[in-house]
């Protein structure tokens, strides 16, 4: 059985290289699969253990893969990636927090959206912040998508837990956004004037809509809508800020 | 290649693939164990890193695919070896230069502070 590993690898790490593009795959594979070929015969020869070995060599050929990939990638594939990765990590916090804490018992499709979530605003700031270079536009756009996406996570939280499905117009404040960037092409003076109507009906609803709770909870609530409510109005500023920077 | 790459400082890769080869043409599994042998064990590379830097060099002339043979010394498979290219060799020479030029740097710096 013993002698069977070091060919079990060279299967495996035959069908790893597979993953290289065809230009690449067709001009050095062989001469990799040989290489691995010759160093796992060296470690046999050598009595030391392949486990430890050939597990080193798959990572770092799996690295030399996503390079390599990435390397004829047009930009956007690359952007993709990028973020895919990213919402990856970011979701980790989440995944890693539900296993030490109590009453967190998240189903595998919660995981599943939260990573489309990320992914989503990931893609939404990476295609939006390169049509601009100045910092402030950049961080306008990250302020927005970070205060949209917080208060659509909370809404939805807070809409499913109370069982107020009127809490929904909340969202409107996201609508309000989605239509203001679309009638301002994204340019920086008419963005600005899209966060300050979000945070402007945001500020409205949240004194017109009764939020039925309780006066302490009613009190954090209002907070939360002032956190908001600066939030969309410091990303307003952002973008008049990168407005007015492109006019000079 | 562009005149200014090859004056451009070299990873520590390529510098050791184009070390290993400066004596002669070697296949992937040979470079390697040059690559070890020239570091003192100290630089190991895998085949990832290996042909991936293979791949470039090779894009910007530094080296070149040689024909494929069989190693005497090794089993009878026959093997790609790769050699040095002359802007190859004069991509190492002035790496070496360039480093000359830093160590004669740091040895007078060492010796005015001492």
């Amino acid at each position: 059985m013993a002698a069977n590993v070091p060919g079990r690898y060279q299967r495996w790490y035959a069908a790893l290289l597979r993953l290289y593009p065809r230009p690449f795959r067709e001009r050095f594979c062989e001469g990799m699969a040989q290489t691995f070929h010759d160093l796992c015969r060296e470690h046999r020869d050598t009595g030391r253990g392949l486990f430890g070995f050939a597990l080193w060599i798959f990572c770092e050929t799996f690295v030399g893969i996503v390079q390599e990939n990435t390397t004829h990638m047009p930009q956007l594939g690359k952007t993709i990636l990028r973020v895919a990765l990213g919402a990856l990590a970011v979701l980790m916090v989440p995944l890693v927090a539900s296993r030490f804490v109590e009453d967190w018992h998240w189903p595998v499709g919660a995981f599943v959206r939260v990573y489309v979530l990320f992914f989503i605003t990931g893609m939404v700031f990476s295609l939006i912040a390169r049509r601009m270079g100045a910092w402030s536009y950049k961080a306008g756009v990250g302020v927005a998508l970070f205060a949209g996406f917080a208060l659509a996570w909370s809404t939805m939280v807070q809409t499913a837990d109370s069982g107020h499905p009127e809490r929904l117009w909340y969202l409107s404040v996201l609508v309000v956004g989605f239509i203001g960037a679309c009638l301002a092409r994204l340019r920086p003076a008419g963005m600005a004037v899209a966060l300050f109507a979000m945070a402007a009906v945001l500020a409205l609803i949240s004194v017109v809509l009764p939020s039925g709770a309780p006066s302490d909870v009613a009190f954090r609530m209002a907070i939360g809508h002032g956190v908001f409510v600066g939030l969309f109005t410091a990303s307003g500023l952002l973008f008049r800020h990168a407005s007015l920077a492109g006019l000079r | 290649m562009p005149k200014n790459k090859v004056q451009a400082p070299l990873t520590p890769a390529v510098l050791h693939i184009l070390l290993a080869l400066s004596t002669g043409e070697r296949h992937g599994y040979g470079i390697m164990k040059q690559v070890e042998a020239d570091s003192q064990e100290k630089v190991k590379m895998g085949p990832g890193t290996l042909y991936g830097s293979i791949r470039r060099m090779i894009e910007a002339g530094l080296i070149r695919e040689s024909d494929k043979r069989v190693d005497p010394e090794m089993d009878d498979e026959r093997r790609i070896y790769y050699g040095l290219t002359g802007v190859g060799r004069r991509a190492l020479e002035a790496e070496l230069q360039r480093y000359r030029g830093v160590v004669a740097v740091a040895e007078g710096r060492l010796a005015h502070g001492r």
